[in-house]
């Protein structure tokens, strides 16, 4: 008698060890090779949209009467994406025909070195940024007035007594230095707090990925 | 992902991936990819699992969703090769199973078309229509109609 599918189905599955499942040897490649081409294409990401702030700022700062911060800004972000640029170079040059450990290994390793390269760059520019738009709003002008001017002006009339540094007060230029300060020595950790807000998820992968690997080293 | 993820979350389930790459691809090659492919999406899906199915019924749709995908991509891949005009009959399976009526099955299986072979692996998986409508994407009520259609069909292949 002509058997049914269903029972084909099921005494095909019993008499043959059809089920075995293939070796994954490949699977740790595929990953590895995601992980870092999903982290090359946010990066390259990142740097095309910090070139595109670098044009639009000039203008849209010239606009605003901002120039004195759009200017300062657009070659921060031309400063950074120079950089980054040079760390993109070095990711390319990763040698991929190594194990997914090592290939994964030195990717790790060029992350560490990136964060650290820009942490001691966020040091200087997070006061630098801060700089920038003070001087922008210092120098907008207001009915042929210098904003900042005007202000000094009306802080002097309201505390008279304050003493002054080449014509500003020291009661303004205490806290404009603090928040250069703490800017400066927090801004390692801004920038990290940065990286792993932008790259965080990928990077706990990538963490994950290699102490799996580690493990199946052991 | 836990070093034993794929131990304990995958491999148990293994069978259920196994069964299906296998109806949409020819040869040992495509199937390991299928199933690496497969593997791999279910670790980066994971986290989407919602626990309102079951993991094995998770599995199935996820196995289904990839399959589909990736033989999309690889029909879009090979436009221009000389093989994809070939008909599906002229190509020959490269493994083979101990049982031929599952050979033979199998063959019949892959002359469906891509949703009909989804709908036929879960029927002869003893899935209920709800799960089958479910995990493809239907209505119940097509569901029935629709198995007995590619169970007639699968029949005169095999009678061929």
């Amino acid at each position: 008698m002509e058997k049914s599918i269903e029972t084909i189905w099921k005494e095909g599955f019993i008499k043959n060890d059809a089920l075995v499942a293939p070796k994954l040897n490949d699977l740790y490649n595929q990953k590895s090779i995601d992980i870092v081409e999903k982290f090359k294409h946010m990066y390259k990401l990142n740097r095309i949209g910090i070139v595109a702030f670098a044009i639009i700022i000039i203008p849209l700062s010239y606009v605003t009467g901002m120039i004195y911060m759009g200017i300062p800004m657009a070659f921060l972000f031309i400063a950074v994406t120079f950089v980054a640029q040079k760390f993109s170079n070095q990711l390319d040059t990763i040698d991929k025909n190594t194990s997914s450990y090592e290939y994964l290994s030195s990717f790790d390793k060029w992350v560490k070195d990136m964060i650290a390269v820009n942490s001691k760059l966020s040091t200087f520019l997070y006061p630098y940024v801060f700089l920038a738009m003070a001087l922008g709003f210092w120098f907008i002008d207001i009915d042929g007035t210098i904003l900042g001017d005007r202000f000094i002006n009306g802080f002097v009339s309201e505390f008279p007594t304050t003493s002054l540094v080449n014509g500003f007060p020291i009661l303004l230029l205490i806290p404009f230095f603090l928040v250069i300060g703490i800017l400066a020595f927090f801004g390692g950790k801004i920038g990290k707090w940065d990286i792993n807000l932008i790259y965080g998820g990928i990077l706990n992968k990538l963490e994950g990925l290699l102490s799996d690997m580690e493990e199946l080293r052991k | 992902m836990s070093s034993d993820f794929y131990t304990t979350q995958i491999l148990p389930y293994a069978a259920i991936i196994i069964k299906i790459c296998r109806a949409y691809t020819d040869t040992q090659e495509d199937f390991e990819d299928y199933y690496q492919e497969v593997c791999l999406q279910i670790w980066r899906s994971k986290d989407n699992f919602k626990e309102q199915s079951a993991w094995s019924t998770w599995i199935y749709r996820l196995s289904l969703n990839v399959c589909l995908t990736f033989l999309k991509k690889k029909k879009n891949n090979k436009q221009n090769s000389p093989s994809d005009l070939l008909p599906d009959e002229i190509l020959v399976d490269s493994r083979a199973f101990a049982d031929e009526s599952l050979n033979q099955l199998y063959g019949a299986i892959r002359q469906l078309s891509e949703i009909d072979r989804g709908v036929i692996l879960l029927y002869l998986e003893e899935k209920s229509y709800q799960e089958i409508a479910d995990i493809i994407g239907t209505n119940t009520n097509n569901i029935g109609v629709r198995i007995t259609r590619i169970k007639e069909r699968l029949k005169k292949i095999l009678s061929n």
